[in-house]
């Protein structure tokens, strides 16, 4: 558990829905401060594995090591203790409809007394600020807009500055330019807070912009993983489709 | 008017806030004074920390001084301009409560505007279901055997066991006092005769409102959180053809047929208390019971059954449909909706009784 080594790490992943193999053999680790994208097409296996990393779901083979703690020998309070130490935007937000925002942001902060009361209005109104909805403080959720409500999700996973934020999604559904926007603030805060991001996404461009390194995965095996720069030279043909946005064969075919 | 200085720490953060909020306050801040924040030795800072230079910044505004942040490089600067808008401007305060007058007039207008969407609702159901099959337009007779056996078959089970347990529980009140006069084979008639008109009918009525009438207004808000129902109408599909007349239908003939089954489920449980207990004869108390009903008490209930199915129906189905505010919003109509069902089946109870006992007698 040095500075340098990795923050994550997953050695053999195995996960099964039934009888359905979803991962098989997933390894790789995240270094400290980067940025890692995980993508593949709809269906891959990206959100499960999400789920895998963040310890709402459990392997049937091989482990997630946190900062040196492996996931999957914990039990269930050391679980829960550890991914306070872990921020989760999902997709939709997933912001509860009975508080205001304002209320989200600091219900980790009021629940696992994390910070001193007096400095929780503050510490909130600054994350709120971060991802730009100073104003909606005390809105609540069903007002808001779907790119709002995500950048609602981001300011509440990073309510207690955990080092790791995973993002499922974030510019899907977007326009273009909340999208980017969204973008550069995942880039700023890495470099002023040093967060790690883990990001489930498809759109290439953000991909481009943002990404260090990558992982690709295709039917929950991975086909690809080192750096954008690589993965844009790959010569593996599933990757070359993916970033020339080309559909499968049968389809061409048929089109024409 | 005078600058009174600050210096902020070289690591800025939760531990170290406290620092700077000791050197703020040793400032005696007025109205003319500008507190200026000096972050020339600050090297570093989380947002923890930013957190601070909002509550120090609140302090002095709240003294009437002004705030100005000087002297800051770096991951400093690079995180206070990020953080810019959050830390000048003043904490906007919450929405007031309305007064009392206002209140008043809004729940006024909320009232008088909710019974025009129920009458709304009842209008197009009624429509959908009585006239629109006449004109050519199809009437959803799967998604009513459907229904009808969800609503209908599937409550049989526990209808049955309420309305017995109910039926053993005033057998067993009532012959306590009428055991003490000799008189314990009148439970037989007390038994039949409150069933059949009142009873069974509000029994069934509690099982239905609390299974199907919550099962109505959870699905149907559902629908319209998960913007199901906004498909529907895009389809030019209306809600209620496809939803509202075959739930009304199915519970309309659902309804009387499970309070009938209730009537005997607690005649029965009378009679078992009648035989079993008080050492009756089977034959001796289902001559009195079947005396001392008349097929007007039955209809009496039957009717009100009738009555009580369209209000679960369309109570249901108006509360599913106004939800609004996602999740919470579904568990809120639904209480609200199982309610609305009760009080309106004692109102129109009490309707009946005024009604049978009083006005028509």
């Amino acid at each position: 558990m040095t500075e340098d080594g990795p923050i994550i790490e997953v050695r053999g992943l195995e996960a099964r829905y039934g009888d359905v193999c979803v991962l098989s053999d997933v390894s790789f680790s995240v270094k400290r401060g980067e940025v890692f994208v995980i993508l593949g097409a709809s269906g891959c296996g990206k959100t499960t594995l999400l789920k895998h990393m963040t310890g709402l779901m459990l392997p049937t083979a091989g482990c997630v090591i946190h900062d040196g703690t492996d996931l999957t020998q914990l039990d269930e309070d050391g679980l829960a203790l550890l991914q306070r130490e872990i921020g989760i935007a999902f997709q939709s937000g997933a912001l509860f409809n009975s508080m205001t925002v304002g209320e989200n942001v600091a219900m980790p902060l009021r629940e696992f007394r994390l910070v001193d009361e007096e400095l929780i209005p503050y510490l909130v109104r600054l994350k709120l600020s971060l991802v730009g909805l100073a104003d909606a403080e005390h809105r609540l959720p069903d007002a808001l807009s779907g790119g709002m409500r995500k950048r609602a999700g981001l300011a509440r996973a990073m309510a207690a500055d955990p080092p790791v934020v995973y993002f499922d999604e974030p510019s899907a559904g977007l326009d273009p330019i909340t999208a980017a926007g969204l973008d550069e603030l995942i880039l700023s805060l890495r470099h002023l807070l040093g967060i790690t991001f883990v990001i489930v996404t498809h759109e290439l461009d953000s991909i481009k912009r943002i990404a260090d390194r990558a992982l690709m995965l295709d039917r929950g095996v991975v086909t690809f993983l080192g750096t954008i720069d690589e993965a844009m030279a790959s010569d593996n043909e599933r990757v070359r489709q993916f970033f020339e946005r080309r559909p499968d064969e049968y389809i061409m075919h048929r089109n024409i | 008017m005078s600058d009174k200085r600050a210096a902020a720490p070289d690591r800025l953060t939760e531990s170290t806030g406290h620092d700077l909020l000791r050197a703020v306050k040793a400032h005696d801040l007025g109205r003319d004074d500008t507190l200026v924040l000096d972050f020339a030795g600050c090297s570093f800072m989380d947002s923890r920390g930013g957190a601070w230079v909002g509550r120090v910044a609140e302090i002095a505004r709240s003294a009437g001084a002004d705030v100005r942040i000087e002297g800051q490089q770096g991951q400093v600067a690079d995180f206070l301009e990020m953080i810019g808008p959050g830390l000048t401007t003043a904490v906007t305060p919450r929405p007031k409560p309305m007064g009392l007058v206002e209140r008043i007039c809004d729940t006024t207008v909320q009232v008088v505007k909710e019974a025009g969407q129920i009458a709304e609702l009842v209008f197009d159901a009624l429509y959908w279901l009585i006239i629109a099959p006449f004109e050519g337009r199809g009437f959803r007779w799967d998604s009513f055997t459907t229904e009808l056996y969800e609503m209908g078959v599937r409550a049989v089970r526990i209808n049955c066991l309420m309305n017995f347990l109910l039926g053993l529980t005033i057998a067993m009140m009532s012959a306590a006092q009428l055991r003490s006069l000799g008189l314990d084979i009148y439970v037989a008639d007390l038994v039949v005769i409150g069933f059949a008109r009142e009873l069974a009918v509000i029994m069934t009525g509690v099982v239905v409102a609390a299974r199907t009438g919550a099962a109505i207004t959870a699905e149907l808000a559902n629908m319209k959180v998960q913007e199901e129902i906004d498909a529907l109408n895009g389809m030019g599909l209306n809600v209620s053809q496809y939803l509202v007349a075959p739930k009304l239908l199915s519970l309309v003939v659902a309804m009387p047929c499970l309070t009938a089954l209730g009537m005997v489920m607690g005649v029965l449980g009378g009679a078992f208390w009648g035989t079993v207990v008080l050492d009756h004869r089977m034959e001796v108390w289902m001559d009195h019971t079947l005396a001392a009903a008349t097929i007007d008490d039955v209809m009496q209930g039957l009717i009100k059954s009738f009555f009580f199915a369209n209000v679960i129906v369309f109570v249901g189905c108006h509360n599913g449909l106004r939800v609004t505010g996602g999740s919470r919003g579904v568990g809120l109509m639904t209480t609200r909706a199982v309610v609305m069902d009760i009080f309106a089946m004692v109102v129109i109870d009490m309707a009946f009784a005024a009604l049978l006992y009083y006005v028509l007698e």
